[in-house]
Parts: structure tokens; C-alpha cells; sequence
């Protein structure tokens, strides 16, 4: 008999996914979103979060890696183009935006890049910034430190979901709030 | 900037010519942010696709939106390979390739959560761009010996050296050192 482990279900625009979980220390567990690897989940998830994209927004801005596919999709359905931050130096950058973004994921601090031609076109635009999940707000916060640098204002934040309670008092709009463990 | 023109379905782009090791110029082609060359070439490559794929398999991160874009259009799954093993992983895989556009070792990861989506199916490799074939062949490495079977390479681009085992939407010359 395997013993059951406690679930977390969403139904997003009508797709339902029962989400993994990992081992988070003394925490128990916590619940994973995975956009990589499912399409029909991102395109739903998006579909819904087209609303919440605040009016003027001309352009999205989102960082490596599970979010990328869901702003691929948003920008796909709402014709507005997105910029992607990276978490890695690449030799063909010149000039990029460097900035350091406080503990995330499991605990690590991460450095965020933005190559120039990138960040050019962000200059004057107005720009959301489009996450997977919400917890810390560090992640938000950051991302809107570079769209600032690049020479943008921020006109929103969304994500597909919230978990957890954030310090920060940023306007977040979000689909739906998860549990930080279960 | 020197540049090169390229086509992908019916969009048109000017790639900028970097150099990205001593003596090598490459025509930059990235996909990152670019959501129109994204659906063109994720729709045209969709229809490329041999029906008994069962799986698309594809490393992070360049490629990511375009395997989401085939897998969209044609329902088939597919798998991210990493580039770091990451805390959560469950018994990974993991090679090191040495990339053109990088010029540094890398490592390629494959979640150990994954492996039951490759063992015994038939799997396309998808990617931005072949270029030296490093990371494709640690791709068929670590494909191999998950128990998968490589029926096809699909990218949007081929570089350097034409390659016939690669079903590709065109091909990018390298250029001289200036």
C-alpha cells in the first residue's frame, strides 16, 4: 500500500492538472506549476490571464525558464511582443542590464541579465511583468528594477498564481492562490 | 552592424553578425522574445513532423517557445533538457557538450521524472539551431540511454555544414573573422 500524499488540484479555463510536489527541507512539501512541457495547460492558463494584462501595456517582460512558454502564449494571443530576462551570462552580450535578485527558488540568490538590444526595447514602453508564480515578490521586484534601468515604467504585475504570502506591496493580479505547502 | 537575412514561413528578419569566439562570426538567431518567428516557424515545422512521434524532446532555453508551439499544434508532449541540475530532480541524467554559441562546456540534464516519457517512444529533437552538432549528439546520448528512440531532428536552422539527418526551414552560412 503506498501511503497518499495530500494533492493540489487547478482548473484553469476548463484544464485541470493535479500538481506535483517537491520535498522543501523541514517545510514538507511543496506544490510545483509546470508550464514547460505542457501546452494545453499554458495556452489555457494564458487565455485567462489576457484580461489582467493592465490597458496601455505595450510590452511583457518575463525571466527564465517555466514562465517563458506562458509569455510566449500571452504574447502570442495579445499581439504584444515580451522581453525575456536570463539567469546566465552569454557570451554575445554587450552591454547587458546586470541585477541581482534576492533568494528565490530553494533558497539560492540568482543574478538576472538583460542583453541591450533587449533592454533598447524596452526604452519609453510601458511594460507588465509576467511571472509563472508569485511568492516572495523578490523575483516582481527585481524584473521591475530592470524594466526602470531600461528606461521603462511598469504598469503591472501578473502571474498564474500566488503562493504564499509576499512582504512586499506590490499590486499583484493572479488567477488563483496556492498553498506554499501541503 | 553587418546582418543576414533570413526567412522563416513568411516573416522576414535581419540577424546581426557577432563574433562569438576568436575568428568566428555567426549569424545570431534568436528566438527569445520574438513571438511572430516563434509561431512561423513552430506552425511550419509542425507540419513537418512525421505522424509517429510520440514525444518532442528539446534543450532549454532558446528552443523552449518553439517546442511549445509544435506541441500546441500537433498535441504531442514535450520535455525540456536542462542546463543545471536542479534540487528537485529525481535520479537525472546528465552529459556535457561543448556549444558553438557558448564556447564553454555546458551540462545537459534530464529529469529522472522525465525518463518514463522517453523510455520506448519514438522522439523528435527539437532545437533552434544545428549547428556543430555538439548538443545534438549529447542529446541522442542521453535519449539513447534512457531506452528512447531518435526518429527526427527538427530545426529552424542548420548552420556551418549542411546536415541531411536534420529537418530544418533553412540554413545559416558561417561568416569570416573581419
Amino acid at each position: 500500500m503506498t501511503q497518499a500524499r495530500p494533492e493540489v488540484t487547478v482548473k484553469i479555463g476548463g484544464v485541470t492538472r493535479i500538481l506535483p510536489s517537491a520535498r522543501a527541507g523541514s517545510m514538507g512539501r511543496v506544490p510545483l506549476v509546470e508550464f514547460i512541457g505542457d501546452s494545453e495547460f499554458t495556452k489555457a492558463v494564458a487565455e485567462e490571464m489576457l484580461v489582467m494584462i493592465p490597458g496601455g501595456t505595450e510590452v511583457l517582460l518575463t525571466v527564465v525558464t517555466n514562465a517563458l512558454p506562458l509569455a510566449h502564449e500571452l504574447s502570442h494571443l495579445s499581439g504584444l511582443p515580451y522581453e525575456c530576462v536570463r539567469k546566465k551570462r552569454r557570451p554575445y552580450m554587450q552591454d547587458p542590464i546586470i541585477q541581482d535578485a534576492p533568494s528565490m527558488t530553494l533558497g539560492v540568490a540568482e543574478t538576472f541579465w538583460l542583453d541591450s538590444p533587449h533592454a533598447a526595447r524596452l526604452k519609453g514602453k510601458k511594460v507588465a511583468i509576467v511571472q509563472d508564480v508569485i511568492s516572495s515578490g523578490g523575483t516582481a521586484q527585481t524584473l521591475a528594477r530592470i524594466a526602470e534601468r531600461a528606461g521603462g515604467t511598469v504598469t503591472g504585475y501578473l502571474a498564474a498564481f500566488r503562493q504564499g504570502e509576499s512582504a512586499l506591496s506590490l499590486p499583484f493580479k493572479y488567477l488563483e492562490k496556492l498553498p506554499a505547502h501541503i | 552592424m553587418k546582418t543576414h537575412n533570413v526567412q522563416v514561413g513568411d516573416v522576414s528578419r535581419e540577424l546581426p553578425i557577432v563574433e562569438v569566439a576568436p575568428g568566428v562570426n555567426v549569424a545570431l538567431f534568436n528566438m527569445l522574445g520574438d513571438t511572430e518567428v516563434t509561431e512561423a516557424a513552430g506552425k511550419a515545422l509542425a507540419r513537418l513532423l512525421p505522424g509517429d512521434i510520440d514525444v518532442l524532446v528539446t534543450p532549454e532555453v532558446k528552443a523552449l517557445s518553439l517546442a511549445h508551439v509544435i506541441s500546441r499544434e500537433t498535441g504531442k508532449p514535450y520535455i525540456v533538457i536542462r542546463k543545471t541540475q536542479k534540487p528537485y530532480m529525481v535520479d537525472p541524467v546528465a552529459r556535457e557538450v561543448v556549444s558553438i554559441t557558448t564556447g564553454i562546456p555546458q551540462l545537459l540534464v534530464l529529469d529522472g521524472f522525465d525518463v518514463p516519457k522517453v523510455k520506448g517512444r519514438r522522439v523528435a529533437i527539437v532545437d533552434d539551431v544545428v549547428s556543430s552538432g555538439g548538443t545534438l549528439h549529447s542529446l541522442r546520448q542521453i535519449i539513447d540511454e534512457v531506452g528512447g528512440e531518435v526518429a527526427a531532428v527538427l530545426a529552424v536552422f542548420t548552420e556551418g555544414e549542411e546536415r541531411s539527418e536534420v529537418t530544418a526551414l533553412g540554413h545559416l552560412p558561417l561568416f569570416p573573422g573581419s
